[in-house]
């Protein structure tokens, strides 16, 4: 048995670590590529959303190295991503793949499925094995997104232009190749003290943008066109709640404080949207009031097109553009999004955001560039 | 009071329900106008580009109530059954609503869910009844009287009626004698009962001989057999609705050609459509098609397309799968035409 798994950032990492653990033989995905896409744009349904045809694209792609099982998270809310794996599977089926899709569902769906499907894919671990291989999964998630979190940091503040995406390209090269969850960490720790080492102007306000919207688009660097990348290297600070990690604190590991904290910015946005309407829609609204009240310079919401639970948010978004005075941009992406117009309006927003904090902080509050 | 409710989305499921325990009541109900250009432009217009066309439509809708009347009926519909959801669209209703069309009267907000209890529809029914300050004994009795309503719909759409036939009782609905066949229709009862955004197939088929049938004619007993031959529990109840009546009619003794109605950027769609497809494509080879909706769609080509359809359906009738595009046939050496 050889297991693959659709790509999602940098979940891979976490991922990794797991199987290695568990000595279970995996295949990641190669890196999303314009050939992954068109595999899937070749075989989906038109109208389906971004994600359902890039796994796709990933998972013929590790089916061409060698891998025979897909594994894959479920569920039962309403958002289109719980029945992803039932139409992936009739799609490779008749495409001709014979492989077998594994749907991890909420336990609560039947306890008794659930714990089979998972025993399939542990190869058979012993119980103590499993949780500490979960165990260790966890820490390396923890530490993966702190080392991005970082990346953020640096890059809009960094000296030499380029620095800190020459480490964080060398990181993901080097991490393919090592084994084992300890391995893994040390590369982690490695690459962060390199990033805390370069030069960086300390003294720089940079602006500051936060990014919201739905979860695959904001942490898949090819479905949003490196967006984190293009602003940072724009001096821009980016700032991103939404994570793997985020995601398997709130749902997975019995982090309470998280939990707590993650309740609470929700239970501030119910003026404008009060229950779960699926997806990451409450989510959206509830970061983008939350950062407007940390004081970001504008705020980027992103989705795939025809995503249901993000429209809902999308109307909502700018009542709260109004009342907290803040820009909001909405980017809409899919497999057609040119490259040059998303720059474009990326450098407009940000300029925007230039002349917005000038004009705060000149009391006069009279700088427009045709004045 | 003067009420005014929608003619949009699930305005068509359950209208019956709806209508009965305002009139129950002693409420006055105003129905916004069935939908026309005027609608769709206001619609298109005041929502968020990305919405699908009958949540445009339903935008629409309000705008066209607004100033008419006192207050504006909006449903959330969270979940029809246990277990299950509606698109998400349905349920951030209110909240569209209320971000994109301004001067609203006051909002009746309908919050239905039967997620965990179909018992909670009585809730559902006391929320509404003290948002308009009532009392428990007046809103039980007008509640039994708009869910028994609610039922005799049902039972009449399971028995083979037509909605449209309920819905627009004037005009002639009567049962085609001599058909030339049944065509079924899968699409969401507020896509086929609205007659403009539908273009109205129903009656354009019907006047070229053909019976029609749609979803709600089959029984959720059927639907739910049906489904259990799926990997996974499907949990959006409309989905359902799609994908059991199209397997049932899958199954070749009911219908003689499906047509997939969907509106563009549908989410559920995309996905039912998919798998009914290529159930279809593997099994049957049923003659199907989809036609899709968006507020451009031009009457004339749709018309062609239809046409082309069924004309299809009659030549198939004639030489079975072996005609050629153009010409004489293949294998018998008759012309095709």
């Amino acid at each position: 048995m050889v297991i693959t798994f659709p790509h999602m950032g940098k979940m891979y990492i976490p991922v990794k670590a797991l199987f290695d653990e568990l000595d279970v033989d995996i295949v990641i995905p190669p890196k999303i590529s314009k050939k992954t896409l068109e595999i899937g744009l070749k075989t989906c349904p038109e109208m389906a959303c971004l994600p359902l045809k890039i796994n796709i694209g990933n998972y013929v792609e590790s089916i061409k190295r060698g891998a025979d099982t897909i594994v894959l998270s479920g569920s039962c809310g309403p958002c289109r991503f719980g029945y992803y794996g039932v139409v992936q599977k009739e799609i490779l089926r008749d495409l001709g793949y014979d492989v077998e899709i594994v749907i991890l569902d909420p336990p609560r769906e039947g306890i008794k499925e659930f714990w089979e499907r998972v025993k399939k894919i542990s190869g058979n671990s012993s119980l103590y094995k499993g949780l500490r291989a979960i165990n260790k999964a966890f820490k390396v998630c923890e530490e993966t997104e702190k080392l991005l979190q970082l990346v953020l940091r640096q890059r809009c503040r960094e000296v030499h232009k380029g620095d800190t995406d020459r480490i964080f390209n060398r990181f993901e090269e080097k991490i393919r190749k090592v084994k084992g969850a300890q391995a893994i960490l040390d590369c982690i720790y490695e690459t962060k003290e390199e990033l805390e080492n370069i030069a960086v102007d300390n003294k720089k306000r940079p602006i500051k943008v936060g990014i919201v919207g739905e979860i695959y688009t904001i942490i898949e660097p090819y479905v949003n066109l490196e967006i984190e990348k293009r602003l940072g290297n724009m001096g821009v600070e980016v700032h991103r709640e939404m994570s793997v990690d985020g995601w398997v604190k709130f749902h997975l590991s019995p982090d309470i404080k998280f939990r707590r904290r993650q309740k609470r910015i929700l239970e501030e946005a119910k003026d404008y949207l009060g229950l779960c309407i699926g997806g990451h829609a409450w989510e959206t609204v509830a970061h983008t009031l939350n950062y407007s009240r940390q004081g970001m310079d504008g705020i980027i919401q992103l989705l795939p097109f025809g995503c249901m639970p993000e429209i809902v948010a999308e109307s909502i978004l700018p009542t709260i553009a109004k009342d907290e005075n803040i820009p909001i941009m909405t980017l809409v992406v899919d497999e057609l999004t040119g490259e040059a117009g998303y720059q474009t309006r990326l450098e407009a927003f940000v300029d925007l955001l230039h002349l917005e904090r000038s004009r705060k902080e000149n009391e006069f509050g009279k700088v427009l560039s045709w004045n | 009071m003067n009420i005014g409710i929608p003619r949009a989305l699930s305005y068509f499921d359950y209208f019956p329900m709806w209508q009965t325990f305002f009139n129950h009541l002693g409420f006055k109900i105003t129905i916004s106008s069935p939908t026309t250009k005027d609608i769709l432009n206001k619609g298109v217009s005041l929502c968020v580009d990305d919405a699908c066309l009958p949540v445009k439509i339903f935008h629409g809708h309000v705008a066209d109530l607004v100033g008419k009347v006192d207050a504006i009926f909006v449903p959330r519909l969270i979940s029809v059954s246990p277990g299950e959801f509606i698109c998400p669209k349905f349920i951030g209703l209110p909240e569209m609503i209320k971000n994109s069309i301004k001067n609203l009267p006051p909002l009746l907000i309908f919050n239905y869910n039967l997620h965990k209890d179909t018992e909670d529809k009585k809730n559902a029914f006391y929320d509404l009844g003290r948002q308009l300050g009532l009392s428990s004994r007046s809103i039980e009795k007008a509640y039994k009287e708009a869910i028994s309503r609610q039922y005799i719909y049902e039972v009449m759409l399971e028995s083979g009626q037509n909605p449209l036939a309920i819905l627009h009782p004037k005009e002639k609905w009567d049962k085609l004698d001599s058909c030339k066949g049944v065509i079924g229709i899968i699409a969401h009862s507020y896509l086929v009962c609205d007659r403009y955004i539908s273009m109205d197939i129903v009656r354009k088929i019907r006047n070229k001989g053909y019976d029609v049938r749609v979803v709600g004619n089959v029984s959720q007993k059927k639907i739910e057999d049906n489904l259990k031959a799926m990997p996974k529990r499907l949990f959006w109840s409309y989905g359902k609705k799609l994908l059991g009546s199209g397997m049932e009619w899958l199954k070749g003794n009911e219908v003689d050609g499906i047509i997939f109605l969907s509106s563009f950027a549908c989410g559920i769609d995309s996905f039912i459509e998919e798998l009914i497809q290529r159930f279809n494509a593997r099994k049957l080879k049923l003659p199907y098609a989809v036609f899709t909706v968006d507020e451009h769609s031009g009457q004339a080509g749709f018309d062609t397309r239809l046409e082309a359809f069924l004309d299809m359906l009659e030549w198939r009738d004639k030489s079975g799968y072996n005609f050629s595009s153009h010409g004489q046939d293949v294998y018998s050496g008759k012309s095709s035409f």
